[in-house]
């Protein structure tokens, strides 16, 4: 998807201090990275910082970076990484399938809205994209970052080990329980894609 | 129908089918066991719902709406990059080899032109009493010692050379 043989090229010129390399780097990257900070955190600020962050950090380590693997994996684990970090230190609370337990420890349960079809299939289409994508933000970090990286992406499941750094069996067997858990919530609230 | 190699070996029930329908679905299985799952799938209607609903599933994932970039985003990046360090940095870099063939990496007393002198005619006076007919066993290790310090310089030099013509290539 990505051609590591121009990304290295232009990575020695971002190295000799050449501006328009990093331009480069930014032009082929930033809408990738963007939209992985955006359904990681599904908050367009948030996605703007974070990933504006990535790339400042990739920029001033690109002396670390190791040639023998491909820049866009090292570009994508700084990413991942960057925004689950994020995730974790916000504490985001992640909503269980049933519901949860409240601050005064009464258990509650989520009330869904029950959204019948529509007769625009534009429209319906549309509707079915915006749940599945609220249904990822919901999902944990690891889980969320793994079906990014795999569907948005459209990442192999070698390339995915590479940048979370996992075994492939690990990698297969979070993608698979991450799929199993977005049908759950999306069957959870009625919600048919 | 298929050959005799891809013959699926024993039918797929459903509940190895519901196991292995995402790695079906990923094309990650091998081609009999793939063929299990698609003969599996053409007669049972159960399973063949849950692979239709998966695969929409995987649809929807992979056509999920690009957001747009802000259109500030790239300034804030771009002003953060030290370009003066990587700049300043450039010299060093270019001139940089690996450790095995930096010339400091053999001893000084290999590198010293007596030392390769010396070796060099021990291995000829080696290599003359070998062609006489002198049968001794410890010739052909006087030669080979002798001419290893003049070798080893030789090729470090080479393997430098040979790294700036690559890299001047690359550039």
């Amino acid at each position: 998807m990505f051609d590591r043989h121009q990304d290295l090229k232009t990575i020695r010129r971002c190295k000799r201090g050449e501006e328009a390399a990093f331009a480069e780097i930014l032009g082929r990257y930033r809408g990738a990275i963007y939209n992985l900070c955006y359904r990681m955190t599904h908050n367009s600020e948030d996605a703007r910082d974070l990933g504006q962050e990535v790339f400042i950090k990739v920029f001033s380590l690109l002396d670390r970076f190791d040639e023998n693997y491909a820049f866009s994996s090292w570009l994508f684990r700084i990413g991942t990484n960057h925004c689950i970090d994020h995730l974790r230190r916000n504490r985001l609370r992640f909503l269980s399938l049933d519901g949860g337990v409240g601050p005064d420890g009464e258990e509650y349960e989520f009330q869904l809205p029950d959204s019948g079809p529509t007769p625009d299939t534009v429209l319906q289409r549309k509707e079915a994209l915006e749940r599945l994508e609220e249904v990822i933000s919901e999902l944990p970090p690891h889980y969320k970052a793994i079906t990014l990286l795999r569907h948005d992406q459209q990442l192999s499941y070698e390339e995915i080990a590479e940048i979370l750094q996992l075994p492939l069996g690990t990698v297969k067997a979070r993608i698979h329980r991450a799929r199993n858990q977005i049908q759950q919530m999306l069957a959870a609230r009625s919600y048919d894609i | 129908m298929y050959g005799k190699k891809n013959k699926p070996d024993l039918p797929l029930d459903c509940e190895e089918g519901g196991r292995g329908l995402q790695e079906y679905l990923d094309g990650t299985l091998d081609k009999p066991e793939s063929l299990r799952f698609f003969l599996h799938l053409r007669e049972c209607t159960d399973c063949q719902g849950e692979h239709d609903r998966l695969q929409g599933l995987f649809r929807m994932l992979e056509s999920l709406p690009d957001h747009e970039v802000p259109a500030d985003f790239d300034r804030a990046v771009l002003d953060s990059v030290p370009y003066a360090a990587y700049q300043a940095m450039e010299p060093l870099r270019r001139d940089r080899v690996p450790v095995y063939l930096e010339e400091a990496f053999l001893p000084r007393f290999v590198r010293a032109r007596l030392t390769r002198l010396v070796g060099f005619g021990i291995a000829a006076v080696a290599a003359a009493l070998a062609l006489r007919g002198d049968g001794s066993a410890l010739l052909p290790v006087l030669i080979v010692t002798g001419l290893l310090p003049e070798v080893v310089v030789r090729l470090q030099g080479l393997g430098r050379r040979a790294l700036e013509t690559t890299r001047r290539a690359e550039s």
